[in-house]
């Protein structure tokens, strides 16, 4: 009897998603073209090239010699030769160029002298990533500079070549970037912010399908349908919406890690489970929140209001143990963090599965808080009241 | 006249709807206000410091010691503890304690003292780019700095050419524009605002119209509320309604957050509000524009919500509009916020005029007049009964 209403409670729920064109749209193609969108844009991994400026007003051999140097880096694109700091900074004011290297007119002559010229460099750090990396290809040169005057005048000294290179960097700090050793922000950003939109669509679809019921008028009817058992009729409605997010959620993970080739150094197992664990736990916290408001636009705006913050909350960019304490609690009621830790310590750096277990068990518990809320649920679906 | 006297009465009835409806005053007053707030507490600390990592130090020799008590004090840096070796260290990453290793092998301090090149290596966890700058920075510093002692030492004790090379022939200085504490929220704030200035505008404009369409729906295609007049005039009196309510937010979120929180904010107010002017009607325009798509009050957020993420990127406020391709270029043109934030960072946090953000105010403009029409269009084609007055 309650199987038969169950299958005839879940074969409503499969025909009532595909009435509505805006579910589909939400839950399919919406993840998979933000997933496609990402990784076109960022194809290149890394923005090299900046657009930079030299303000050369020695104009010396020595000066010219820098310039060279600096065009001949990959990280700047010496796009512009200007004649004073006032033009330069007008420059970055309009957005043509993200910092510029400043000579000072006495460079050549006070470097041969002995006496000790100064190099400065300006970057624009209002975007962050074009500025750091002006800012890396910049201070590259100026150290190669001096390094190259250091050492022109050592051998001129009669020193030896192997001597002089030890000399120039005595102390050589080599950088192992596990995981991603390219630094490329494609792999660090998509990977990060393709479940986040996942888990934004999902938690949506979820609370406005659920409290939809009341705002038409539905739910009774609903409710009666799934042989008067709560459980029975959220199951009905979610399962079918949970099997189409899986399946476009590991879609985007095949996009990302099958055809693009992105860093995977676990089973492909490890993040097909968390992604799936991610879509019931978003369902369960979306189930939790219509649960405590059953009004269908309260209930949406909460989800969007706190999924939208989970992209900066969950700590894709700035870490949580940096944020204030009390801030950074309210990353930990986020089912997308727990994704995004399994994912680091999986998919990025491939460690042992022993030590994401606790993240597959917080991502296990969300539906569970959602099921506590069905009774009161219940009592609201019964006496739907529409509040606009 | 006649014309004037029928916009007074859309600006005054579009007022009406604003305020008698809880969910478009939560998109335009409580989202505008508390957005800014909420997102500048979250990236407030600004900077990274005393990041943990793990020492592995197989020499324990006075240099090594030295390096590693120069990592020590940095801001950016701290050592979390020492492990015997490699796997020991990487047993504490993964347990999500440090977050880097580094490691110095046992001829460290004897290659120094040889006048060798002394070689460290420095294991990064890459999961946070912003993390990683961090230890790039410091590690940088250190290398630069421990050298230069070092170099000192070996001139001093072979007694070469003494003072004239006494540390670098040249110095360097390297300056911050805009975002001179190279802070988080000093960077991305001033463009969130905008961004929430725009979708905030979106969210209730459509929901708006949506609860017009619903209205229709229920009075067999007459909405009671709405005022006869024709396209145009409807268009005009709903945005100057919006742009009035906007104002003072503006006001807000663009000339009193930055302040609050000390985020760069060297512009003019009279700067900015002439500026966010084109992006408002744009907004607004390409809001009743967008409510083709919105039928139910409530869709709106489905179908707005995640765009956020997606004009943060096109925006170019993380990935550069230069390294995009002319596809998403194009799109991103298409979007007022691309403008506005471009505009808005350059004259709130460069010190920018005005004239010299001429390209982002023009094409603010532009947008507004095309989304402008658009919106006039959609008013004709969509709800016919509004056309006669």
């Amino acid at each position: 009897m309650s199987q038969s209403t169950l299958s005839r409670s879940l074969r409503y729920g499969w025909r009532s998603l595909f009435s509505r064109r805006i579910y589909v749209v939400c839950i399919i193609v919406v993840p998979l073209l933000f997933t496609l969108f990402f990784i076109n844009m960022m194809d290149e991994g890394l923005p090299l090239k900046v657009p930079t400026a030299v303000v050369d007003l020695d104009q010396s051999e020595l000066s010219r010699t820098v310039t060279r140097n600096l065009a001949a880096g990959e990280l700047t694109d010496v796009s512009m030769k200007l004649d004073s700091y006032h033009e330069a900074v007008e420059a970055v004011r309009s957005g043509k160029i993200f910092g510029f290297f400043y000579i000072p007119d006495d460079f050549q002559q006070k470097a041969f002298s002995g006496q000790q010229p100064t190099i400065s460099y300006y970057c624009n750090l209002t975007y962050f990533v074009p500025g750091s990396l002006a800012f890396k290809g910049f201070k590259t040169t100026a150290v190669t500079t001096t390094g190259g005057l250091v050492q022109t005048t050592l051998v001129s000294t009669g020193m030896e070549d192997g001597a002089v290179a030890a000399l120039i960097q005595p102390v050589s700090i080599v950088q192992q970037q596990i995981g991603n050793p390219w630094t490329n922000y494609n792999y660090y950003l998509t990977n990060s912010f393709v479940p986040g939109v996942i888990a934004l669509m999902v938690c949506l679809v979820t609370a406005y399908s659920i409290c939809e019921e009341m705002k038409r008028g539905t739910s009774p009817e609903w409710l009666r349908r799934s042989g008067n058992s709560m459980l029975v009729a959220v199951v009905g409605k979610l399962m079918p919406q949970a099997v189409i997010e899986i399946i476009v959620g590991v879609g985007c993970q095949a996009i990302m890690y099958g055809f693009f080739h992105f860093p995977m150094n676990c089973p492909a197992w490890h993040m097909i489970l968390a992604m799936v664990l991610m879509v019931f736990a978003c369902q369960g916290f979306a189930l939790t929140v219509c649960c405590a408001v059953p009004n269908l636009r309260l209930a949406v705006s909460i989800c969007s209001l706190v999924s939208i913050l989970a992209f900066s909350i969950a700590a894709f960019s700035f870490p949580v143990q940096q944020m204030y304490g009390a801030v950074g609690i309210f990353s930990y009621i986020l089912p997308v963090r727990y994704y995004f830790l399994i994912y680091v310590d999986q998919a990025l750096n491939g460690i042992d599965l022993y030590y994401s277990r606790f993240f597959y068990v917080a991502l296990l518990i969300f539906p569970l808080v959602g099921l506590i809320g069905l009774p009161r649920l219940k009592k609201h679906c019964k006496n739907p009241v529409y509040v606009p | 006249m006649n014309w004037l006297a029928t916009l007074l009465r859309v600006y005054r009835r579009e007022f009406r709807l604003v305020f008698s409806d809880v969910g478009v005053m939560l998109f335009f007053f409580f989202l505008t206000i508390a957005y800014p707030l909420v997102y500048t507490i979250i990236y407030n600390p600004e900077t990274l410091t005393d990041l943990p990592f793990v020492v592995v130090d197989h020499d324990r020799s006075e240099q090594s010691r030295n390096l590693v008590r120069m990592l020590d004090a940095t801001q950016g840096m701290k050592v979390y503890d020492y492990a015997p070796d490699l796997p020991a260290a990487r047993d504490i990453l993964n347990s999500h304690d440090a977050f880097a290793v580094l490691e110095i092998p046992s001829d460290y301090g004897n290659r120094l003292g040889r006048g060798e090149q002394g070689v460290a290596t420095f294991y990064s966890d890459m999961s946070l780019l912003l993390r990683y700058r961090t230890f790039l920075t410091c590690l940088t510093d250190v290398q630069l700095a421990a050298g230069a002692q070092i170099q000192q030492q070996t001139l001093d004790d072979l007694g070469l050419i003494g003072q004239s090379i006494s540390g670098a022939p040249t110095g360097s200085e390297a300056y911050w524009l805009g975002d001179p504490t190279q802070g988080f929220a000093s960077f991305i704030i001033p463009g969130i605002l905008v961004l929430i200035l725009q979708q905030s505008m979106l969210l209730g404009t459509t929901m708006l119209a949506a609860g017009g369409s619903e209205r229709r729906r229920r009075n067999g295609g007459v909405d009671p509320l709405a005022v006869p007049a024709g396209s145009l005039t409807t268009v005009v009196g709903k945005v100057l309604c919006y742009v009035t309510l906007y104002l003072p937010v503006c006001v807000f979120v663009l000339f009193i957050v930055p302040r609050i929180f000390s985020l760069p904010h060297i512009g003019e107010l009279t700067d900015y509000m002439l500026f966010i002017l084109p992006l408002l009607i744009a907004s607004g325009c390409l809001g009743i524009t967008l409510s083709v798509f919105v039928k139910e009050r409530e869709s709106s957020m489905l179908v707005l919500v995640f765009t956020s993420v997606v004009f943060l990127f096109l925006s170019g406020l993380t990935w550069p509009r230069y390294a995009m391709n002319g596809f998403w270029q194009l799109v991103g043109d298409a979007i007022p916020a691309t403008w506005g934030v471009e505009g808005f960072i350059r004259l709130n946090s460069n010190g920018a005029l005005l004239s010299a953000n001429s390209q982002p105010y023009i094409m603010l403009w532009v947008l507004a007049g095309i989304y402008m029409f658009t919106a006039v269009l959609t008013t004709r084609y969509l709800y016919p009964t509004c056309r006669h007055s």
